[in-house]
């Protein structure tokens, strides 16, 4: 997740990483982890204590001032078998970006493919 | 290109409740919207230029896809994906560059998945839940791909390098890449973005070779044999790597 500051608004790191804000802590499908250092008070998320509770790395670009904050290293690519709302642009509908949950109730192939 | 196999598979399945999603990995959307639009898909049709699905569901190489259930749980893992068989038979054409000629020959060695996969998916059409080929929650998680620490950094250097590439220009990015591709080398898709940018002439469709190059450590070919071949390229279903009694 490209980030310019050290915070987050806890909805676009759900949107883009599946993990969820709760009173409980930092939630993902059915898996939640404890992050009380996490959450700030105006609905944002501190990412430097994101980055400790989920072992996600963050990297940082110097001449920009720009960081990458990389997924959870938690052991596999998948956390919970609970797929996250993918939110991805739909070459079919360029008005609409394409919601995961849209197939709710429909068995879903996702399918990655490249032009390379 | 498969697009028009998917869409095919999804014009079959539609009416018994199922949708293929497909998505590009490509950072430049121009370079995937000529082959979406020659499949005209009625599926819909995704562009990940940040590689997003790489980090949320695993998808390290090309094609490679997961299955996710009615209620929106994962009952297969990223995993190569095919549901068409490759002529792998047909003679490699005399004159060709030796390295060519070589690069072909690894390739075909890349097993030929189709028949099976395509049978998986229909069983798991007609008898969902209780198909051999649903994985329980705790064996999807299990048999997804592992992701230690490098992994994770690998991906951040990954976007990073995405993101520099687009609004500042491919010097930024590459450092950025080349330690993607140092951190996590069996991660296809970071390397083959960077080989493809890096030796695709300026408004010509993407490099397939991707050869030697200044930039890059690696290359297909050399990287395909450095990993064990094109035998050992795509990530197997493991319905596919058991004997068949």
């Amino acid at each position: 997740m490209i980030l310019s500051e050290l915070t987050v608004s806890a909805a676009d790191f759900e949107t883009r990483t599946g993990w969820a804000a709760k009173p409980e802590g930092l939630c993902k499908g059915d898996i939640c982890v404890p992050a009380p250092e996490a959450a700030l008070d105006d609905g944002r998320l501190d990412i430097t204590s994101v980055a400790d509770k989920l072992a996600m790395p963050l990297v940082h670009d110097t001449a920009t001032d720009t960081y990458a904050l990389g997924p959870e290293g938690l052991g596999h690519s998948l956390t919970t078998a609970v797929a996250p709302n993918l939110v991805l642009p739909n070459a079919n509908d360029d008005d609409n970006p394409f919601l995961l949950s849209s197939l709710h109730g429909r068995k879903v192939l996702l399918v990655a493919w490249a032009s390379w | 290109m498969s697009l028009p196999g998917w869409q095919a598979l999804h014009a079959e399945l539609e009416s018994q409740g199922v949708s293929v999603v497909t998505v590009a990995l490509d950072i430049d959307p121009n370079k995937a919207r000529p082959w979406i639009e020659a499949a005209s898909p009625t599926h819909p049709s995704l562009i990940d230029t940040a590689h997003v699905t790489n980090e949320l569901f695993g998808f390290n190489n090309v094609p490679m896809a997961v299955w996710i259930d009615e209620s929106g749980t994962l009952v297969r893992p990223a995993e190569s994906a095919s549901i068409e068989a490759r002529d792998t038979d047909a003679p490699i054409p005399d004159g060709l560059p030796e390295r060519v000629q070589e690069l072909i020959g690894e390739a075909r060695k890349i097993p030929d998945i189709g028949a099976q996969y395509r049978g998986a998916i229909m069983d798991w059409v007609a008898n969902g839940a209780k198909s051999e080929f649903a994985l329980s929650p705790a064996e999807v998680v299990e048999a997804s791909h592992p992701r230690d620490k490098n992994n994770a950094e690998a991906a951040a250097n990954f976007e990073l390098g995405q993101h520099l590439f687009t609004t500042v220009g491919k010097h930024a990015a590459v450092p950025f890449w080349r330690a993607a591709h140092a951190l996590d080398p069996a991660n296809w898709t970071y390397k083959r973005q960077a080989w493809t940018i890096e030796t695709t002439p300026e408004g010509e469709p993407s490099d397939m070779m991707q050869p030697p190059t200044e930039t890059y450590e690696g290359n297909w070919l050399d990287d395909v044999r450095a990993a064990g071949g094109g035998e050992n390229y795509v990530t197997k279903p493991a319905f596919l790597t058991q004997e068949t009694p």
